[in-house]
């Protein structure tokens, strides 16, 4: 079922894009990226004409399903920086490690301490990795997958920020640091991120992001029993 | 413009065009695999079958590298759709919007600062073991 509103919404997503992708070259401020501005556009003018999701997406979700090819677009620069790994193979475990564990333990700690209600709790807890993984983690731990998408993609947009801040306030030494932490803190949103400021940082920043995401994968049924 | 360098330049989009297909077939046949397997996702498998290929020297990586590089700079643009879908939770987040904020923002602050930490802690500790192996 082809309709011509389906057909607008999905130009209309690419063509903001493109604008708000040159108007961040133009401005690269961090709220300014084109995953904050454009969809809040279109969120506008689906609440200003009254459409519903459903319409919006019945094109535009070809786009999210390109989200596939691109994540294992990543084995090309895996596979050319796999010295980086080789080298670096025991920080980078204990960084996933040490960040998934803050991740799951903080989010619960501090779900618990706001009242939040144990879906949301646990949809929470899947939000540190990315999409195709939380998707796949959060029926198991409990939670719900769309809405763990949700949280998933305010993650990377939060984490983006704060990464950018945490780096002008402290000095992170090694390239390795900086690329863990936007991958295990805001998995592929970071991973863009870090992959513009330096691409040796983007190669470990999705390395971190994918092993983070298999780990709390083959975790997920053991961790549901524990909380 | 002359009419080599439009050439060229459509040469260029059909080989980037080419490398993203090439990319979409992988992914439907892991896809399919995974729902065979429903243990291993296809985000895995996919990764782990595009590093053998590539280890292998079955698939050059110039076979992939334009249109690899083009999603992975577009990547932002895939993701718009799923942050629209929030628009259908505005009333079942509005109650609990403050706090499922506050404690997504703390708690990546939290990850970001222990990650970078123990990254940077253990990168010392590998170049002094590298030193003293020279040594």
């Amino acid at each position: 079922m082809l309709s011509l509103s389906a057909l607008v919404w999905l130009l209309l997503t690419v063509i903001l894009y493109a604008g708000a992708r040159m108007l961040y070259r133009r401005y690269p401020r961090t709220w300014l990226s084109p995953l904050i501005v454009a969809p809040l556009l279109l969120i506008v003018l689906l609440l200003v004409t009254g459409s519903s999701y459903k319409e919006y997406n019945s094109l535009s979700h070809w786009l999210s399903a390109m989200l596939g090819p691109a994540t294992i677009a990543f084995a090309l620069p895996i596979y050319e920086y796999r010295g980086v790994i080789r080298r670096h193979w025991l920080s980078l475990s204990a960084g996933v490690l040490a960040g998934m564990i803050t991740a799951v333990l903080s989010t619960v700690i501090l779900s618990r301490l706001f009242g939040l209600p144990v879906l949301i709790e646990r949809s929470l807890a899947v939000r540190s990795i990315s999409t195709p993984f939380a998707l796949a983690a959060a029926p198991e731990l409990g939670g719900q997958a769309d809405l763990a998408a949700i949280f998933v993609v305010i993650t990377g947009l939060g984490g983006m920020i704060i990464g950018e801040l945490l780096l002008l306030r402290f000095n992170v030494r090694s390239a390795l640091a900086r690329g863990a932490m936007f991958g295990a803190g805001a998995h592929a949103v970071g991973t863009v991120t870090a992959h513009r400021r330096d691409p040796e940082e983007g190669v470990i920043s999705s390395l971190t992001m994918i092993i983070a995401g298999i780990l709390m994968l083959l975790t997920s049924p053991w961790l549901a029993g524990f909380f | 413009m002359s009419h080599g360098f439009r050439s060229a330049g459509f040469r260029s989009a059909l080989k980037v065009l080419a490398q993203i297909l090439l990319l979409v077939l992988v992914w439907w046949l892991v896809s399919s695999l995974s729902s065979i397997l429903p243990q291993l996702p296809p985000t895995v498998l996919g990764i782990a079958l595009l590093l053998a290929l590539l280890g292998l020297r079955v698939l050059p990586t110039d076979w992939l590298a334009a249109g690899a590089g083009f999603l992975l700079r577009e990547m932002l643009l895939f993701f718009i759709p799923v942050v629209v879908a929030v628009v259908q939770y505005l009333d079942l987040l509005r109650s609990n919007l403050p706090a499922v904020l506050t404690v997504i923002l703390l708690s990546t602050l939290c990850v970001m600062l222990v990650t970078a930490w123990v990254v940077d802690f253990t990168w010392k500790l590998e170049a002094r073991w590298r030193r003293d192996e020279e040594c």
